[in-house]
């Protein structure tokens, strides 16, 4: 891989990295946490997917997952070094359509609870990020599995996000909402990759 | 909204000639992100129709001489060049050329064919023919550019392309930016316009999950996957082909336990 770096170097070519990066907070209080996800995401679709908007609402999101580290459960991520414009972007929306796939647009009838005053507060959050950008950033470029690398990688993509060389930005959260929820089950099923912190 | 690069299969009529008996058949408003390209054999095929969709900077061509099923393409950032005069009083027509799997469209300079149509004059009550201006409009790139001018020469060879800004009432002839690189294309669009065209904004913009429905009119289902939303976009070209990489990959990185620890190389990094 050195080898192959050094040679696509010399011949000019532009190094891209695509990142995504699971993270997985749990407690009784996460739930206020889907109130500041559903501002930003909602900044970025007014700006009608604003690169830079979208920018400033990933540092956003980064930094709120940095202040919400006591709820820090799992996580995971996955990436890869590309050399090839094409690839990149073919990769980075296949990432987008796989994050979807993990939830759904739909109420499920089973948790949507409708009558009674309670509402259900969610005990887990989430929170998929996947970015693409030129050039190396060693904090996002290792298995972030880990709380110290995480913490240093989730640092870096606010940095990254201010230095405007991001080509692509991804944010998805699940549940979607206040008085929505993903369970134990739901959370094993369909976020399998997680690895505990 | 979708923009018509229009000709007809038939041979060319003169160029004062601004109708045609028939009109062209409009191809159904894509309103979901576009589809991934059909792969197609290397090969040249006549060009029935082209719509180009400017807010994804999509184009649809309606293919002839193709394989059973392939003759709908679809492509964004199609390269287009204009035939060169000596291929044009041989007789060919627009067409798309692919090679080592790259399309790129070949256009003829056509005038606008506008569609006319008998209207009954409510006054008099008598017929009259009247040229109608529609939506989706029409855009003809190569119109007037003379091949004797320096950068006529330019016009053969593939290149990207934008239309011009649209304004009502306004044909749409020449283009907005031009390139030998999508993005080279764009930045001559916003030297001349100041902002970035439309599809380039609008690229690849995708969202999903609850984001946009209140949960009144959600659907509701009996499933298992919890609720979620996601918003995400991306100016990078696309190949528009699955990659085929083993995931992880050699060069990846990643949580997972089956990829090969990042090897350092003893290179330092910057």
């Amino acid at each position: 891989m050195g080898l192959r770096d050094r040679f696509n170097r010399l011949s000019g070519q532009t190094r891209f990295v695509v990142s995504r990066i699971f993270v997985h907070l749990s407690g009784r209080d996460v739930a206020p946490l889907l109130g500041l996800l559903n501002r930003s995401a909602r900044e970025v679709v007014e700006s009608e997917g604003d690169m830079q908007v979208l920018g400033e609402q990933l540092a956003r999101t980064c930094e709120s997952l940095l202040e919400y580290e006591t709820f820090w459960q799992s996580a995971a991520n996955e990436g890869d070094v590309i050399w090839d414009e094409g690839e990149a972007g073919d990769y980075i929306n296949e990432l987008f359509t796989d994050s979807a796939g993990r939830y759904g647009s739909a109420v499920d009838l089973a948790s949507d609870s409708g009558e009674g005053f309670a509402i259900p507060m969610t005990q887990n959050v989430v929170v998929m990020l996947a970015v693409a950008f030129e050039g190396e950033v060693a904090e996002l470029e290792t298995n972030l599995a880990d709380i110290s690398a995480l913490r240093a990688g989730l640092k870096a993509l606010i940095n990254l996000s201010y230095r405007g060389t991001l080509r692509a930005i991804q944010i998805h959260f699940s549940p979607a909402q206040l008085g929505d929820e993903l369970t134990t089950d739901q959370l094993i099923e369909r976020f399998p990759e997680l690895i505990p912190l | 909204m979708a923009l018509s690069l229009v000709w007809s299969s038939v041979a060319c009529s003169s160029l004062e000639d601004y109708s045609t008996s028939q009109p062209a058949p409009q191809l159904p408003q894509e309103t979901t992100a576009p589809a991934a390209v059909s792969s197609i054999a290397d090969g040249a095929y006549p060009v029935q129709q082209v719509t180009y969709d400017d807010s994804l900077g999509e184009y649809s061509l309606i293919l002839l001489n193709t394989a059973p099923g392939q003759s709908m393409f679809r492509s964004a950032n199609l390269p287009l060049a204009r035939l060169t005069d000596e291929e044009i009083s041989a007789g060919k027509l627009s067409e798309l050329r692919v090679e080592n799997g790259q399309p790129a469209l070949y256009l003829t300079p056509e005038y606008v064919h506008n569609v006319t149509a008998t209207q009954t004059d409510p006054q008099t009550g008598q017929e009259e023919v009247v040229i109608i201006r529609q939506e989706p409009s029409f855009w003809t790139p190569f119109a007037g550019a003379l091949a004797g001018q320096a950068v006529g020469n330019l016009l053969f060879r593939p290149q990207y392309y934008m239309p011009p800004v649209y304004r009502p009432g306004v044909a749409l002839v020449g283009y907005g930016g031009y390139g030998r690189s999508y993005s080279e294309a764009v930045s001559r669009y916003q030297a001349r316009y100041q902002a970035p065209p439309a599809e380039y904004r609008n690229r690849q913009f995708r969202t999903s999950g609850r984001l946009r429905s209140t949960s009144g009119t959600a659907p509701r289902v009996n499933t298992n996957k919890p609720s979620g939303s996601g918003v995400g976009n991306s100016d990078l070209r696309r190949n528009n082909r699955r990659t085929e990489r083993a995931r992880p990959s050699n060069g990846g990185f990643g949580s997972s336990r089956r990829s090969a620890p990042r090897r350092s190389s003893g290179r330092r990094r910057r």
